[in-house]
């Protein structure tokens, strides 16, 4: 914690992204500007909804990210856990088909938590038990969650229903805003509640600051008394719980039915958008939000067809965003001290 | 520190790269031991009946099926053509013994599994999907008295052992077209595409938007394909729902979703908007996907067929005929029954499909899609 004001410059600049996307929305959609001009192209609802819901795998799969690392366990294997979850959400969802649509989708949300917050928990064994190398580790999920649930994986099976949206009273009635984030699916409006409730959570309660302890100097914190193997296993597993309610996100909310690697590396963008966030969760939520909008922009531009470009340079806007976001950016981010290192107590270890 | 942070974007980069080419190679781990019988069958079966000529000619003829990367049950190209070899078997009275597929897994094994029927001493092979026509056409090269039937595999230069089964999906798209224009009451419609780097889906966008064009000159036409590569295009569904959805804010009230997965997914998202009590439709492709996706019952008004079972079943039984058509073969397109839309699609929309349908076949309707030339 050298330099805190710095940590929240970085996390603030991701912000401001997600904040200026939804100012110059709204003052688009109110101006009369024509259907076809350019702005209503980048700034009009349909392309901030897309952004909204590409961003919510993403930002989800980042605060899975922050809660592991930190306390110090690097979790390269997000997408395994989120694939883990989707599968389970769906077979949980399959076999309570007969139920009432609700209680169905929730038991496949109670099975994504269940079986990410399994995989979380695999990770801390293999980390900290077996004192395993963690990047290890983290692949070794990606390939047991895309390997077992492609073998289990039955075509014939078919969920019927997904989660659909809920408009807030009173809320969902200003315009453009209301459009885009009071009328929403349930998981929706948790993964946003989600990123406050973890920044408040971090830095503002005893069990956050025992976290960070954990992950920054965690022979300190052992020096207070502080139990660091038991921190990182709980929030390692609860870190597995969140990638797994992505993974349910996509599979009850989105799309409403699995398919073999249906993660497609949202894993992968949601650990890039940690690190552009400076492992803070509103930071990661704006970069998810940049990372998310740059999708949106790409397919407006794609169905406006007001482009002469070649589609493959539009293709790339998203990648090209990454790059500059992760160079420019990620040389003034800090990870946490202890990030990736195995941590024993004094007797254990002599 | 910045050496970690280096360190942990490059063994990110690594592992997506094994992770997604781990996810593309779908484990089926139980087919290939399966395999190893025939060849012992096929050694014997000369030496114990030598006599009765005609029957053993019968139990010689072996057709064996190697499907794309997938499942023989994908409800989709490995599905409808698994179905045809099943059909010809049926009308050949051939046993499930001289029958087999082999499901690939790695794009790598397409030319090892075709070789694995060319040793075992198959009388016809067949090959699902556009991948496979490299290693198909070297095969075909390779063995001349075996026969090759390639499903949509274009022949450049046809071999007289290698048949290629192509389709018009530009007609098919056309009468899609046609229907959705027909349907359509908010003067957009959209559709939501694999990849431009398949030229059969190409095919089905430029004769949908021809055929709505032909049916409403002023329609608003807003159509993409999917932004990623070869691999990524066919199984994102979350895309292909998520731009269903943006296309819908922006007004479409009829979806084409061609596209394998991602096509699915945009027919899903469809259906649970028309479930919510929006006018809007779909339509599906390749083959009825009424059958293969019923979640998309509450939009699907329809499906662009490709009739990939009856045109598998007919080059098999010319095959075993002794009539074997090398060179491109064309199969039937159409569009699917309307199930439960029956009633809701009038009945002088019936009537241009049915005439556009002449027009195709007869040729006095261009849908304009001439690639190369």
């Amino acid at each position: 914690m050298s330099s805190p004001t710095r940590f929240k410059k970085t996390s603030l600049i991701a912000l401001a992204i997600a904040i200026v996307l939804i100012i110059v929305g709204i003052v688009v959609n109110l101006l009369p500007i024509p259907d076809d001009s350019m702005w209503r192209v980048l700034f009009g609802v349909s392309t901030l909804n897309f952004t909204l819901r590409a961003t919510v795998p993403l930002a989800l799969g980042a605060m899975a990210g922050i809660l592991c690392e930190r306390t110090g366990i690097i979790n390269i294997g997000i997408e395994g856990m989120m694939l883990a979850g989707a599968y389970a959400g769906f077979v949980a969802k399959v076999a309570t088909n007969s139920w009432p649509l609700m209680p169905s989708l929730l038991f496949g949300v109670a099975a994504a938590l269940l079986a990410g917050a399994a995989m979380g928990y695999i990770h801390a064994l293999f980390s900290i038990k077996f004192k395993m190398d963690q990047i290890i580790s983290g692949t070794f999920l990606i390939l047991l969650a895309g390997g077992l649930t492609a073998y289990l994986f039955n075509p014939d099976m078919v969920a019927e229903g997904k989660f659909s949206p809920i408009a807030i009273p009173f809320l969902s009635k200003i315009p453009v805003i209301g459009d885009i984030f009071f009328n929403n699916p349930p998981i929706t409006y948790t993964a946003l509640i989600l990123v406050a409730i973890l920044h408040v959570a971090l830095f503002h309660t005893k069990w956050g600051l025992r976290s960070r302890a954990a992950g920054e100097h965690p022979r300190a914190a052992d020096t207070v008394g502080i139990n660091v193997n038991f921190y990182r296993y709980m929030n390692t597993t609860l870190g597995g719980m969140v990638a797994g309610l992505a993974g349910g996100f996509l599979v009850l909310e989105a799309v409403g039915q699995f398919q073999e690697g249906m993660t497609a590396g949202r894993g992968f963008i949601s650990l890039a958008a940690m690190i552009f966030g400076n492992w803070m969760p509103f930071g990661a939520l704006g970069a998810a939000t940049l990372f998310g909008y740059t999708q949106g922009v790409q397919n407006a531009l794609l169905l406006a067809g007001v482009v002469n470009i070649p589609r493959h340079f539009i293709s790339m806007l998203p990648y090209l965003v990454t790059i500059i976001a992760v160079a420019g950016f990620v040389g003034r981010v800090r990870p946490p001290a202890a990030e990736g290192k195995v941590y024993e107590t004094e007797g254990s270890s002599e | 520190m910045r050496k970690s942070t280096l360190f942990i974007l490059l063994a990110l980069l690594l592992v997506s790269v094994v992770a997604l080419s781990a996810c593309g190679g779908k484990a089926t781990p139980t087919q290939a031991p399966a395999e190893e019988k025939p060849a012992a069958e096929a050694t014997q079966a000369p030496a114990v009946e030598a006599t009765e000529a005609p029957a053993m000619e019968k139990k010689e003829f072996k057709v064996g099926l190697v499907t794309d990367v997938g499942r023989i049950n994908d409800r989709s190209f490995n599905q409808s053509a698994w179905e045809g070899v099943k059909m010809a078997a049926d009308k050949l009275g051939l046993t499930e013994n001289d029958i087999k597929y082999i499901e690939t897994k790695d794009a790598k094994d397409y030319a090892d599994n075709i070789n694995q029927f060319v040793e075992n001493g198959y009388n016809v092979i067949i090959s699902v999907g556009f991948a496979l026509g490299d290693a198909t056409h070297q095969a075909a090269t390779e063995n001349p008295d075996i026969m090759f039937i390639g499903v949509d595999q274009f022949q450049a230069d046809p071999l007289p052992n290698y048949a290629g089964l192509i389709f018009p999906e530009d007609k098919a798209g056309y009468l899609a077209g046609v229907l959705a224009a027909s349907l359509d009451k908010t003067g957009t419609i959209a559709a939501v595409l694999g990849t431009d780097l398949v030229p059969p889906v190409v095919a089905f966008k430029e004769g949908y938007e021809a055929g709505a064009k032909a049916t409403k000159p002023d329609i608003k036409l807003i159509s993409t394909y999917h932004p990623g590569e070869l691999s990524q295009a066919f199984v994102d569904p979350e895309w292909g729902a998520a731009t269903a959805k943006q296309a819908m804010d922006q007004g479409a009230d009829v979806v084409f979703g061609a596209g394998g997965m991602t096509g699915n997914g945009a027919l899903q998202e469809v259906a649970a908007a028309a479930e919510a009590g929006k006018e809007v439709y779909c339509i599906g492709v390749d083959t009825d996907q009424w059958e293969t996706l019923p979640a998309a019952h509450p939009c699907l008004v329809s499906s662009a067929m490709k009739l990939i079972t009856p045109g598998v079943a007919e080059l098999i039984t010319k095959a075993a005929a002794g009539d074997f058509p090398g060179g491109n073969y064309v199969g039937d397109v159409g569009l699917a029954p309307f199930h439960d839309f029956e009633d809701k699609v009038p009945q002088d929309v019936k009537d241009l499909l049915a005439k556009t349908k002449e027009g195709l076949l007869d040729g006095s309707i261009d849908t304009g899609y001439h690639p190369g030339g």
